[in-house]
């Protein structure tokens, strides 16, 4: 050592600077660009090629496209719905997780951290629905995509009414990445025995729900209205944000 | 980032009657301190004294069970301007899946308003660290090298680093100590670093506290540090004789000849009656002082009452 620190004079007068906000732990949620907007690409193109080889091999068997039992079959895909979530409830959890140690190591206080992230996943879904529109316009335009293929002109995307469409990608994608930042809140506040307890409340919470239900299946799925599954996506992210709040505003970093 | 809120009149640091309780195991008892600003600070004690936890709590990682933690002023687990001022990469620090040291040095500016693009440069081409890795596939002490790069890069009013030199080689712990001073000549803030090499170390420092079973054993300059003990070495008999009545907080035996470390100054008169014995006396070093507080008494050693074992057991701090 050639200096030493005695040799400095204390004059640190420091200002405090302000706190990182919400924005800035939405840039760090979107520090990897790749991850952030290209898997879900991917993870689409993916489902689309699957579905190329699966109507291959209905073609194989004979069924043709633009017959009503071709269209019927492939607008019964459901591989969006396999495929999305589980890259959504990873990254959901992942969000949290090992984000929040380093939020908090860069400086974000917990308030910040909580809504930045709550926005990042807001702005991912609003991403994924964006792209989810994109798609069924070129599905559309392109005749399905020339080959008689369905990826978005699908049931369970709403059967290509662009609104269901957006409203199903958006909420849906909300829900499964705010459900896995919840989990991901509870571990951290509590380790494994958080996850754990959260899952198993919510168990008892369906159950009891089922039970209470079960005499009046008949009528509640008679009377049942689509717009109940959007009304209970916007029950399940409510509840999954306040509990992330709930859970992080006293959480030490582990 | 320029939004600014006004610094409190307060030393950097200040702690009052700390506590922090895992479950059954007090990990600090009552720890009341403060480091004033602009000194670099040294924390020190074996390992499960208790560092890693005050360290902790000054960067709002976690809050006390009892007693008051504040940092310029306010509490930094509730003032997020105050977390924000406080830079505190921890050894067993977690990173998200797939990320790299492009998307650290991508957002840390965002979140520390004094960032140093260029002394994170500097200090990423001295350690080599790779750009192309996960950063969860760092060994060891690029890992150590990473934090370091946040930390001294992030320009905090308050810098903690938690042992920042494990498995650095000499070289590399080189680098880390002269881009401290230098960092720390050309911007003055708070330094507070936790370790085991102190003879490394001392140089850098300006305080030390020492913790032991989590409680504070000294708190002091690192010249009151100095000036607070002696050794005493030679033949056993001799030695023992010497410090029968002395509070002697350490002591070694190697065949004949006994060293002790013992608490308070060296005067003229213990060295002349030394010398007279056919012993010597010197001052001790940081690196003895530190140890004699964490070295358990040997049995039947004279003086031995007075040790850190003793002080801690009964909660007297030195």
């Amino acid at each position: 050592m050639t200096a030493s620190t005695h040799d400095l004079a204390p004059t640190a007068t420091h200002r405090l600077p302000g706190a990182p906000s919400a924005l800035d732990v939405v840039h760090l949620q979107t520090a990897k660009r790749f991850m952030t907007f290209a898997v879900p690409l991917l993870t689409l193109a993916l489902v689309l090629a699957i579905s190329g080889v699966v109507a291959g091999v209905f073609y194989q068997l004979g069924s043709r496209p633009g017959t009503e039992e071709w269209v019927a079959n492939s607008r019964n895909n459901p591989g969006v719905l396999w495929a999305l979530p589980g890259f959504l409830g990873y990254y959901g959890v992942q969000s949290v997780a090992t984000t929040f140690p380093l939020a908090l190591t860069l400086g974000a206080g917990r308030r910040a951290f909580t809504a930045g992230t709550l926005l990042f996943h807001g702005l991912l879904s609003a991403y994924i629905a964006l792209v989810g529109l994109v798609l069924l316009g070129v599905e559309k335009a392109t005749d399905q995509w020339f080959v008689g293929l369905y990826l978005m002109d699908v049931v369970v995307l709403g059967g290509g009414d662009p609104l269901r469409l957006v409203t199903v990608l958006f909420l849906g994608s909300l829900a499964v990445m705010s459900a896995g930042a919840a989990f991901a809140a509870a571990w951290v506040r509590f380790a494994a025995r958080g996850p754990m307890a959260l899952a198993l409340g919510t168990l008892l919470v369906l159950a009891a729900a089922a039970l209470l239900l079960a005499s009046q299946a008949s009528a509640v799925a008679d009377a049942f209205q689509l717009w109940w599954l959007a009304a209970a996506a916007v029950v399940v992210i409510a509840l999954a944000c306040a509990a992330e709040h709930l859970l992080l505003r006293r959480a030490s970093v582990r | 980032m320029t939004r600014q809120t006004p610094l409190a009149a307060a030393p950097a640091v200040r702690l009052r009657g700390v506590g922090r309780r895992f479950r059954r195991t007090d990990a600090l008892s009552d720890v009341t301190l403060e480091v004033p600003e602009g000194v670099v600070c040294g924390l020190l004690g074996r390992n499960g004294a208790g560092k890693t936890t005050l360290m902790s709590l000054l960067a709002g990682h976690g809050q006390p069970s009892s007693g008051s933690v504040e940092v310029f002023g306010a509490d930094p687990f509730t003032h997020a301007p105050t977390t924000s001022a406080v830079s505190f990469v921890r050894d067993d620090q977690r990173y998200p899946d797939d990320f790299r040291l492009p998307h650290l040095l991508a957002v840390a500016p965002r979140f520390h308003a004094a960032w140093s693009t260029e002394r994170a440069a500097e200090l990423v081409d001295a350690f080599r660290l790779p750009g192309r890795t996960d950063v969860k596939k760092y060994s060891r002490g690029q890992l150590s090298a990473l934090g370091i790069v946040l930390g001294l890069a992030s320009r905090a009013p308050l810098t903690v680093f938690d042992e920042p030199y494990l498995g650095l080689d000499a070289g590399a712990r080189q680098v880390f100590y002269r881009q401290l001073v230098t960092d720390l000549a050309e911007h003055p803030r708070t330094v507070v670093v936790s370790t085991h090499l102190v003879d490394e170390m001392e140089a850098l420092l300006d305080r030390v506290v020492v913790l032991e079973g989590g409680r504070v054993v000294r708190d002091s300059t690192v010249d009151e540090a100095r000036a607070a003990a002696y050794t005493v070495s030679g033949p056993a008999a001799a030695v023992d004789a010497l410090t029968a009545r002395l509070p002697v907080l350490a002591s070694h035996r190697l065949g004949g000849l006994r060293s002790a470390t013992v608490e308070g100054e060296l005067t003229d008169e213990v060295d002349d009656a030394a010398r007279r014995a056919g012993a010597q006396t010197g001052p001790a070093s940081l690196q003895e002082l530190v140890l004699a507080h964490g070295v358990e008494p040997e049995v039947g050693v004279p003086g031995v009452p007075a040790s850190a074992a003793a002080r801690a057991s009964e909660g007297v701090p030195a």
